[in-house]
């Protein structure tokens, strides 16, 4: 096994983080009346999201092909990466509900779909597979999306809400 | 019913039950009063989706079912709109509708 590339790993951060400024995030979190912890909140909600997500796809790429579903599952349960995936959930759900406290859900859900992003440039990158032009365009069209609904409030005004 | 047929509804009901989770989990940080009722309420159906999901990929492949379930995105916005009463613009659903094309593009060669 070879050691950890600790330079592509910090090139693949940069690069998120460039993305994240890109289509709007680093952005909000500047703009006026919208809090930074929300920015922050959001942003960590992609991440957990994006590590469960590789966690899980490392974690069934690593399985015996010709195991049985049970000895897969305990070939799960007994991984190390497992019980950092059963830590990272909590936290994750915490952090959305702050999240929630502080935007609408018809806001903070769609956005957190840059998730899609993070795992497919981390897939290609990190885990070396194949990107078609299929999925280049979905990532075009998600980060169009994101892009028009940080456009919008990130919160009802309540007279509207109450209407 | 065939196979996938089973499989394509599991989802969408998964879809559902998200929808109705997220609003739950909405309306305990906006009601102080029933706070953890809607928080627990919100955990039992998040469990009950995923035992739902699971089930779901018996019968689909997960490349489809992954495709299929960001109809969770057009249910949350759908269910915010007219359940929480939230303000969705045309340029919201412009965002939601380009995501979830997006997003099934991507998720459909995985």
């Amino acid at each position: 096994m070879s050691p950890p590339n600790w330079a592509a790993e910090k090139g693949i951060l940069l690069m998120l983080f460039k993305t994240h400024r890109m289509i709007g995030i680093y952005g909000m979190s500047i703009r006026k009346n919208f809090p930074t912890r929300l920015a922050v909140g959001l942003l960590i909600a992609i991440l957990i999201d994006t590590v469960l997500q590789l966690v899980w796809k490392v974690a069934v790429l690593s399985l015996p092909s010709d195991g049985s579903p049970w000895l897969n599952v305990q070939a799960i349960l007994h991984r190390p990466l497992f019980i950092f995936v059963v830590l990272l959930m909590p936290c994750q759900f915490f952090n959305w509900l702050m999240v929630l406290g502080k935007a609408d859900l018809s806001f903070a859900q769609p956005i957190t779909s840059l998730s899609y992003v993070s795992v497919f440039c981390l897939s290609v990158f990190y885990l070396n597979e194949a990107a078609d032009l299929v999925q280049i365009a979905g990532i075009i069209f998600v980060l169009a999306g994101v892009w028009f609904i940080s456009q919008t409030d990130h919160v009802t005004p309540p007279k509207e809400s109450e209407a | 019913m065939g196979q996938a047929t089973v499989g394509v509804l599991l989802v969408v009901i998964w879809a559902l039950l998200e929808g109705v989770a997220q609003v739950f989990l909405k309306k305990s940080v906006l009601e102080a009063v029933r706070r953890y009722l809607w928080i627990s309420l919100g955990v039992v159906i998040l469990v009950i989706e995923k035992l739902i999901y699971s089930q779901a990929l018996l019968f689909l492949d997960v490349g489809a079912a992954y495709a299929i379930s960001s109809l969770n995105l057009i249910s949350v916005t759908f269910m915010s709109r007219y359940l929480l009463r939230e303000k969705v613009t045309r340029m919201r659903w412009l965002g939601v509708c380009l995501i979830f094309i997006g997003a099934g593009l991507v998720a459909v060669r995985t």
